[in-house]
């Protein structure tokens, strides 16, 4: 081994030697060449016999370089079969943010630990509602108050058939005051309507079918 | 072909809670503890802004210095002062009573309305063999149907529970139990009977019935309630897909 390694010194030093020969005649090359028998990026001035010794990311497969942003693509809808659901929307809404996100919380850590999958938690949009109180008095004045109402969903893939009761009665049995429950299936709809209106687009697709 | 055991399928109607669990001493202490702390911790919100505003004005006009110009721009808030509506508020608070927690049909068990806190069970009576029993309640499986619309048909059979409306929890039953028939009535066709378990959730209880029968077949019962009239075999199989207390 070691006269192996010293053969490949020995000829280290004479190709350097030859080269810097070759630099020192010609000058009118002026770009230095880096010696063939190395690969490109391996830093060679080290001597000891074992450098290099550790090396593995050179072994590891090239990772694709890193793509740019897409385009929010809807994931897909799993499809119902014999023994599971297709993709389940758990709709929490109510008037007290606090409340509805804690409940949204406590549903999505429930699956986590009892081996449902979850697929996407998002919020949908706030809807305020402005409250009106006429008073019996003589002066017909009107109080305002404004409700907003809350919308927080933790989409379910593939629940099992006989994790199903189970699941909702969980549910149903820790739902909090104030909080409203729905469990419907994902349309395409649903994830359309999480988008906003373009007015400007329509206008102008008007225009053209026009 | 067709196997020693008749199928029938039985509903677990629950009413859940209506209003919130009792507290524990400790968790009521915890409860006011954390209200306090959030108070302590939170910023003045726009009412609380407005009062101090005109408490503000109030003192100075009462001072006597910045009369007119200041006056001007407050015209139309002057005509509700914050005040008056947190007092108008605070009347209405106290003319509000809230319905009692506790109330008498608590130890009715045929009674819809008792225990507001617990989700309640619902049992009816059957004759078996030669006593009647409490159970929940079921009907044969006929060919053709799914269990769950046997169940369905087992709510719907009930006399006292026509206006019943329910929500069937999922298509899969929660629990079997299956009695053997004694012996000498078993015979090669029928050795005993399996009964499936469906969970469903009451939503209406429509209205009662007009004519109190006499022997009231309907049991509305908390689960620590129920081995006082069910018997044990049949509890120990119910039992396991109750949740709760």
């Amino acid at each position: 081994m070691n006269a192996v390694f010293r053969k490949l010194q020995a000829s280290a030093t004479q190709q350097a030697f030859v080269l810097n020969h070759a630099l020192t005649t010609c000058r009118a090359t002026p770009s230095i060449q880096h010696p063939v028998w190395a690969s490109v990026n391996e830093r060679q001035y080290k001597s000891m016999p074992t450098h290099g010794i550790g090396r593995w990311r050179y072994l590891l497969p090239k990772d694709p370089p890193k793509k740019k942003r897409d385009r929010q693509q809807m994931k897909e809808i799993v499809v119902e079969t014999e023994t599971t659901y297709a993709t389940l929307n758990v709709n929490v809404s109510g008037y007290d943010m606090t409340v509805v996100e804690h409940f949204s919380q406590h549903i999505h850590n429930l699956c986590n630990r009892l081996g449902i999958n979850v697929l996407d938690c998002y919020a949908l949009q706030t809807k305020t509602t402005e409250v009106w109180l006429m008073q019996e008095q003589g002066t017909k004045m009107s109080v305002d108050s404004f409700l907003k109402t809350h919308n927080r969903v933790v989409q379910l893939r593939s629940l099992n058939a006989t994790m199903c009761p189970i699941f909702l009665e969980v549910l149903l049995k820790n739902q909090p005051e104030g909080v409203q429950l729905s469990v419907q299936e994902h349309t395409e709809l649903d994830y359309k309507t999480r988008f906003k209106g373009r007015p400007e687009l329509e206008g102008l697709k008007a225009k053209i079918t026009n | 072909m067709s196997s020693p055991w008749t199928l029938m399928a039985a509903v677990c109607l629950q009413r859940l809670p209506v209003i919130s669990a009792e507290s524990n001493p400790i968790e009521q202490q915890f409860r006011d503890m954390m209200i306090q702390m959030e108070l302590e911790k939170s910023m003045l919100s726009d009412h609380e802004l407005r009062l101090l505003d005109d408490a503000e004005r109030m003192r100075r006009m009462q001072a006597g210095e910045y009369d007119s110009d200041e006056e001007e721009d407050r015209r139309d808030q002057e005509i509700v002062l914050a005040q008056d509506l947190e007092d108008s508020w605070e009347q209405k608070l106290k003319n509000f009573q809230p319905a009692a927690r506790v109330s008498d049909s608590d130890g009715d068990p045929g009674s819809l309305q008792r225990r507001l806190s617990d989700s309640l069970l619902l049992l009816v009576a059957r004759p078996v063999g030669r006593e009647k029993l409490w159970m929940l309640p079921q009907t044969e499986w006929q060919r053709g149907e799914t269990l769950r619309q046997t169940a369905e048909r087992a709510l719907g059979s009930l006399p006292a529970a026509s206006g019943f409306k329910a929500t069937f929890l999922g298509n899969t039953p929660c629990g079997v139990y299956k009695y053997k028939l004694p012996r000498a009535a078993r015979t090669e066709s029928s050795v005993g009977t399996k009964v499936f378990f469906f969970k469903a959730v009451l939503s209406d209880a429509g209205a009662p019935p007009a004519t109190e029968s006499p022997e009231s077949s309907l049991l509305w019962v908390t689960k620590s309630e129920l081995q006082r009239y069910v018997k044990p075999a049949y509890l120990m199989k119910v039992e396991r897909f109750l949740l709760g207390f």
